[in-house]
C-alpha cells in the first residue's frame, strides 16, 4: 500500500513538468503568433528543456522503484 | 474581462499561465495553497477560479466547500492530472464547477473561460450531414452520386467531373479526394487561367533558369500532388497544343520539368472537370480523343440544383449555419422562404443560391432574427442567361416561328420604330408589314 502511495506520488511529479511543458508551448505560440518579443519564447524554452529533464528523472525513479520490486 | 484566481502549487506553471490569461484579455491573480486562496476571497470577489486538486494543504475540494459555505460561487474549475476526479465532482452535483485534465492547452482555458460561444457552436454545427465531409444533399440523385465517389475512391482510376457552372465540381474533388484517404496533398490548379506561355510551367515545373524570369527552380503541379490528387479545373481550356505534352505524362506517368532533362516519376489521381458537354466535346475539336480516354477513366455527371430540388432547403440551412457561426447571428429560415428558394430555378447552380444567401444575410437587419430575401432572386446572368436561350433556335420550330420571333426581337430593339427595323432586317418596310398583317402582330407596335 504504501509503495503504491510513493508510486503515485512519483506520477504526479512525473506530470507536474509536462503540464509545464504543455503550457510554455502555447505560450511559444503566442508569441510567435503575435510578434511579441522572443524573449519570453526562449525563457519559455529553457523552462520546456529543464522540465524534460526533471520529467525523465521521475520516469528514471519509477523504473528504479519498479525494478526493485 | 474576468477576475481569475489561480490556486496551484507549482510556481512556474502559474506564472506561464498568468501570461497566457492575461494576453486573453483577463485579470489573474495566483495562490500557492488553501489557506492563501482562502485569504483572497476575504476582500475579494472572483469570477473564476482554477484550482489544482492536489495542494500542500490539502484537496482543492476543501476550497469549493468552504466557498459554498461562505455564500460565494464563482465558476471554478479544478485542474488535476487524473480524469477519476471527475467522478467526485459529480457525486458534488455542483453546477458552477468544471474539471480539466492536465496537461493543459491553451483551448482548455479559452473554452471554460468563454463557454456560451462554444456551447452555442456545438448546437449549430452537427444538424447537416456533409457526406465525404463536403457534400450536403439526400436526394436520390446525389446518393447515386455518392455511390459512385465511394467506389471510384477505392481505385487510383483518373476521373472526369462534368457539370454546369457551379454544380460543385471541386466540391466533389475534395469529396473523392477525402474518400480515397490517401497521404498526399490535394492540389487544384485552373487550366483556362493560365496563359499559354505559363502553362507548362504550373503543370510540369521548371528549371532555374528555364525562361527569363526563372529565377529559382519550381515543382510542378504533378510533383506537388505526389500521393495525393491533382485536381485539373476547366481542363477543357488547355490550349490545344499542349495538350499533347499533358497526354505524354498521362501515359509514362513521368514528367520532366520545363527546361530540365530528368524524368520524375508521377504517382497521384487526376481529377479533371469541365462545363462542357460530351457532344461539344466530340463536336468541336475542344479535348483529342486520345486525352479524354486516359482522363475520363471514370466520368461523373454532377447534378444541376434543379435536378435535385429537394436539397435546397438542407443547403440553404447548411450555408445560413456557416454565417451564423461566422457572424455570431442566429438567423433562421421561414417555410414560406424554404418554398420560394425551391421554386426558383438556380441557373447558376449551388453557386448561385450560395452567393443569393450571403446577400440575403447582408441585407437582414442585424437585430432581428429572419432573413429577409430580395424580391427578386434572379442575378443579372440569370436574367441575361435566359434572354439569350428565348432568343436561341431550336430543332422542331418552323421557319415561320423564327422569322416571328426575329422580327418581335429586333422591333423591341428599336422600341417599334419600323423603318429601323426593317432596315437591320435587310427586307423592306413594306416587307415587314406584310409579316407583321400575316403573323397578326402589327397592333402591337401601333
Amino acid at each position: 500500500m504504501a509503495n503504491n502511495d510513493k508510486i503515485n506520488k512519483l506520477i504526479h511529479d512525473a506530470r507536474a513538468p509536462l503540464n509545464r511543458i504543455s503550457m510554455n508551448a502555447e505560450l511559444i505560440k503566442l508569441v510567435l503568433e503575435n510578434d511579441m518579443p522572443k524573449d519570453k519564447a526562449l525563457v519559455a524554452l529553457d523552462q520546456i528543456i529543464n522540465s524534460c529533464q526533471q520529467c525523465s528523472d521521475s520516469l528514471q525513479t519509477i523504473s528504479d522503484l519498479d525494478s526493485v520490486k | 474581462m474576468l477576475n481569475i484566481l489561480l490556486v496551484d502549487d507549482d510556481s512556474e506553471f502559474s506564472d506561464v499561465v498568468c501570461h497566457i490569461v492575461e494576453f486573453l484579455g483577463h485579470n489573474i491573480n495566483t495562490a500557492a495553497n488553501l489557506a492563501e486562496a482562502q485569504e483572497w476571497f476575504v476582500n475579494n470577489t472572483f469570477d473564476h477560479v482554477f484550482l489544482d486538486f492536489m495542494l500542500p494543504d490539502g484537496s482543492g475540494l476543501h476550497l469549493v466547500e468552504h466557498l459554498q459555505s461562505i455564500g460565494k460561487t464563482p465558476k471554478i474549475t479544478l485542474i488535476s492530472g487524473h480524469p477519476s476526479v471527475k467522478g467526485k465532482l459529480a457525486e458534488m452535483c455542483a453546477p458552477n464547477v468544471g474539471h480539466l485534465v492536465k496537461p493543459l492547452q491553451r483551448e482548455d482555458i479559452e473554452r471554460v473561460l468563454s463557454p456560451k460561444k462554444n456551447t452555442e457552436k456545438k448546437k449549430t454545427t452537427p444538424t447537416i450531414n456533409k457526406h465525404f465531409g463536403t457534400l450536403i444533399g439526400e436526394s436520390p440523385i446525389m446518393q447515386q452520386l455518392y455511390t459512385m465517389i465511394e467506389r471510384v475512391a477505392n481505385t487510383n482510376a483518373n476521373v472526369m467531373l462534368m457539370g454546369e457552372s457551379g454544380a460543385g465540381k471541386e466540391v466533389v474533388a475534395q469529396a473523392i479526394h477525402n474518400a480515397s484517404k490517401c497521404e498526399g496533398p490535394l492540389v487544384a490548379t485552373n487550366c483556362g487561367a493560365l496563359s499559354k506561355e505559363l502553362i507548362g510551367s504550373e503543370l510540369f515545373g521548371h528549371e532555374k533558369g528555364a525562361f527569363t524570369g526563372a529565377i529559382a527552380r519550381k515543382e510542378g503541379v504533378f510533383e506537388q500532388a505526389t500521393i495525393g490528387t491533382l485536381f485539373l479545373d476547366e481542363v477543357t481550356e488547355m490550349p490545344i497544343d499542349m495538350q499533347p505534352n499533358l497526354l505524354r505524362v498521362l501515359e509514362t506517368k513521368k514528367v520532366t520539368r520545363v527546361g530540365g532533362n530528368k524524368e520524375l516519376p508521377v504517382d497521384c489521381r487526376v481529377i479533371s472537370a469541365t462545363n462542357r458537354s460530351l457532344t461539344d466535346l466530340a463536336q468541336n475539336n475542344i479535348i483529342r480523343e486520345d486525352i479524354y480516354f486516359r482522363l475520363a477513366v471514370f466520368p461523373i455527371d454532377i447534378p444541376s440544383l434543379r435536378d435535385r430540388k429537394e436539397d435546397i432547403e438542407l443547403l440553404a440551412k447548411a450555408f445560413l449555419e456557416q454565417l451564423n457561426d461566422e457572424n455570431d447571428t442566429d438567423f433562421k429560415w421561414q417555410a414560406s422562404q424554404l418554398k420560394e428558394l425551391e421554386s426558383y430555378e438556380w441557373p447558376g447552380n449551388v453557386r448561385e443560391l450560395r452567393h443569393a444567401i450571403h446577400r440575403a444575410f447582408i441585407m437582414s437587419d442585424p437585430k432581428g432574427k429572419v432573413i429577409t430575401l430580395p424580391e427578386n432572386l434572379e442575378s443579372p446572368f440569370s436574367r441575361v442567361n435566359k434572354q439569350t436561350q428565348a432568343n436561341q433556335v431550336s430543332a422542331g420550330q418552323t421557319i415561320e416561328e423564327v422569322e416571328k420571333e426575329l422580327i418581335h426581337a429586333t422591333l423591341d430593339k428599336v422600341q417599334g420604330n419600323k423603318t429601323l427595323a426593317a432596315q437591320m432586317l435587310g427586307i423592306s418596310t413594306k416587307t415587314l408589314y406584310n409579316r407583321l398583317n400575316a403573323y397578326g402582330g402589327i397592333g402591337e407596335y401601333n
